[in-house]
């Protein structure tokens, strides 16, 4: 990612970190579709809209970490550092996705079996 | 001292201290986290394929093994946001980095679901 052709770090420290976040993001798509086939069975259709839902959050995901990739960089040329840079907004959502993804896991696979 | 633009960035008690970082460690705090991340979604996949694949095994052992991975899948996200915050704040503050609090679990427990499954495998 290059402003005018200018980067801020040989090291290209931001460019590696959209990266890595779109590779959580397409991490999630992933998720979302093999969810689908796996709960077809038992939801039928609500397993489309379970899978809608994943693939909205994987795009949420990606949009918002392009964003934040970009409000970062345009921080780092302008002033050298990362001071009015992104926050940790997007990274507490994440974490909160990822840990109700956990809770319904643990409810559908337990409940399985009750 | 920070500037009244860096304590509007959340969190406020990871942001609103210290001295902004070299750029590039705070990166590199952010792929930590998101590396973590990307460990519990594949504990969290490993859990309940586990299930909805339904191999031939023991199915309380099996059942067993599924809900570790899942609650280590569960644990792992919140950890991943406290080590991120919490790093974040000694770089900030010039403090030395601490070791990540769910290595142990998460080694104990991966080494737990492997013994479970062997076990569900012989046991079928």
């Amino acid at each position: 990612m290059t402003d005018g052709g200018r980067i801020f770090d040989p090291g290209l420290q931001p460019e590696r970190t959209a990266l890595a976040w779109r590779r959580t993001g397409l991490a999630v798509a992933v998720g979302a579709i093999a969810g689908t086939r796996v709960l077809f069975p038992t939801l039928g259709a609500g397993a489309v809209v379970v899978g809608l839902l994943g693939l909205g959050l994987a795009a949420l995901l990606v949009i918002g970490s392009t964003r934040r990739a970009r409000r970062a960089q345009a921080c780092l040329l302008e002033e050298g550092n990362l001071v009015s840079g992104p926050g940790g907004r997007l990274i507490a959502a994440v974490c909160i996705a990822c840990t109700s993804v956990g809770v319904a896991a643990l409810a559908v696979v337990v409940g399985a079996h009750l | 001292m920070s500037s009244p633009v860096a304590s509007r960035r959340f969190p406020r008690w990871v942001f609103g201290e210290g001295s902004e970082p070299d750029p590039r460690f705070t990166l590199a705090n952010e792929r930590t986290f998101l590396a973590w991340i990307r460990t519990a979604l594949a504990l969290l996949a490993c859990g309940i394929a586990l299930e909805a694949v339904a191999p031939p095994m023991q199915p309380q052992l099996r059942l067993a093994a599924s809900v570790l991975l899942i609650v280590l899948g569960l644990l792992t996200p919140v950890q991943a946001w406290f080590a991120w915050s919490r790093d974040e704040r000694a770089m900030r503050n010039g403090r030395p980095l601490s070791a990540p609090s769910l290595m142990v679990p998460l080694t104990v427990g991966t080494a737990i679901t492997g013994l479970l499954l062997l076990a569900a495998l012989l046991l079928r």
